[in-house]
């Protein structure tokens, strides 16, 4: 059943896109009677072989290893910054007053803009924890600001009729009903982290990173291996995706669970 | 003693309690008894420090605990826990004490979402009654529950020696009350009869 399911929701689809792209391969070359694809369409094998060629030797897991922990250091950064800021705002007028402008224009901000201020600023391998974290703060800012507005007031009218001190009131009342807030956001925020971290290292170029692999593969006119480390990002999103996206999916069933009460 | 002394409650324009006065014996249960809306919750909200008087003042004979009219109960939590969260950390083995007070023994590791209306309420009474206090203030703590049952918990509050101030509108709860206060409003009065 597991695998009938598995083989209909992502092998289904997965083969089909594969054949597109072959047949737009193959039209390439019929039609502008090319000799090799390589440089502008390389074929989904040829992009095959280079991605397990690269995954022979030992720089591709190094590269790999670093562009995931950049990545992940920068969305661990950013969820617990964004949460603590939303904390804060939630909890002091003068902190929203303070704060909250700060928040929108780092939202409002072209992710390209802080990349090239933040090369500026940051060293070199830092730049890609600096961007992700910057693009990840808003967006869990924003949901766990939510999450906390949404608390019911019945309940912690309830928690302080039974004298509930600061701390349980947090971890009985508030914790629970911002946990599905919180959780959609960190789903949001995981695309997000990638997409900015790898643009970020395809800027400034640091040592070992997927994004630097992708630069010089532009550089050198190396398509499939272009194509090739895309994939590796892609790789290593969903399995990232799969790891925290059970975690966070638990914590939103939890959540609904609650509302459905 | 339970002193109400001119207390005064209103929400915007509407005066809910207006300059109400009323004196009860420091023991026993005492039912309030009274249309809806006519300022019974106000009043029991009010004694339990819920709600700002305009003026008046008022004596309890302890610390009030109140059962909300709503049962309030935290939605992650299980039955047990539920109970074991209002009691200190000394007193957490009385959770099996309290839910059989209600009836609910061997319901302690349910989730909260299973039991029925009946049951929640009684568990929000159970809840009510763990916590520390010297006077229950209990707004309609039988909804939901049959007659029978109810009589039977109310005879365990009633053997808790603190004292009670319900209100409801079961007969069969009022007929088991040491004394039952009419009133009709708003603003709140006593009932002539």
């Amino acid at each position: 059943m597991k695998l009938r399911r598995l083989a209909r929701r992502v092998l289904l689809p997965a083969l089909f896109w594969l054949l597109l792209w072959q047949g737009a391969v193959w039209y390439l070359l019929w039609a502008e009677e090319l000799e090799s694809t390589a440089l502008f369409l390389p074929s989904p094998l040829l992009v095959g072989r280079t991605l397990l060629e690269l995954m022979g030797t030992q720089v591709f897991w190094q590269t790999a290893l670093a562009s995931l922990g950049r990545i992940f250091g920068g969305l661990l950064a950013g969820v617990c910054l964004g949460t603590l800021l939303a904390v804060c705002t939630s909890a002091w007028g003068w902190a929203e007053l303070l704060l909250a402008p700060a928040v929108r224009v780092i939202r409002a901000t072209p992710v390209a803009s802080f990349i090239l201020l933040v090369i500026l600023w940051a060293p070199t391998g830092q730049v890609p924890v600096v961007v992700s974290a910057l693009m990840v703060l808003p967006v869990v800012w924003g949901n766990v600001c939510q999450g906390i507005a949404q608390t019911d007031p019945l309940l912690l009218e309830a928690a302080r009729a039974y004298r509930f001190g600061r701390w349980k009131r947090v971890r009985l009342v508030y914790i629970p009903s911002v946990l599905p807030y919180f959780a959609s956001g960190c789903h949001t925020a995981l695309g997000l982290a990638w997409k900015s971290g790898v643009a970020a290292e395809v800027l400034c170029v640091p040592r070992l990173a997927i994004g630097t692999q992708v630069y010089y593969s532009k550089i050198y006119l190396e398509t499939p291996a272009l194509f090739a480390w895309t994939a590796v990002v892609l790789a290593l999103s969903f399995a990232l995706e799969g790891v925290l996206g059970a975690l966070l999916g638990r914590l939103e069933r939890r959540g609904s669970r609650a509302a459905d009460s | 003693m339970l002193r109400i002394h001119e207390l005064t409650v209103s929400f915007g324009e509407k005066r809910v309690l207006d300059s109400f006065s009323l004196t009860l014996p420091g023991e026993g249960i005492t039912a309030l008894a009274g249309p809806s809306g006519c300022g019974k919750t106000t009043l029991l909200r009010t004694l339990a420090g819920l709600e700002r008087p305009a003026g008046g003042t008022f004596t309890l004979p302890g610390e009030a605990v109140l059962l909300f009219q709503e049962d309030r109960l935290f939605p992650w939590r299980r039955t047990g826990e539920q109970i074991a969260d209002v009691l200190p950390r000394a007193r957490r083995q009385e959770v099996g004490k309290f839910l059989s007070l209600v009836e609910l023994e061997g319901e302690e590791d349910r989730p909260i979402q299973i039991l029925s209306g009946g049951m929640r309420r009684r568990l929000a009474l159970a809840r009510a009654l763990a916590c520390e206090g010297g006077v229950y203030l209990l707004d309609e703590p039988f909804t939901g529950v049959d007659k029978e049952r109810a009589g039977r918990i109310l005879e365990r509050i009633r053997a808790l020696g603190k004292p009670v101030l319900l209100s409801s509108h079961e007969e069969g709860v009022l007929a088991l009350a040491d004394r039952v206060v009419h009133l009709e409003g708003p603003p709140l009065r006593l009932r002539e009869l």
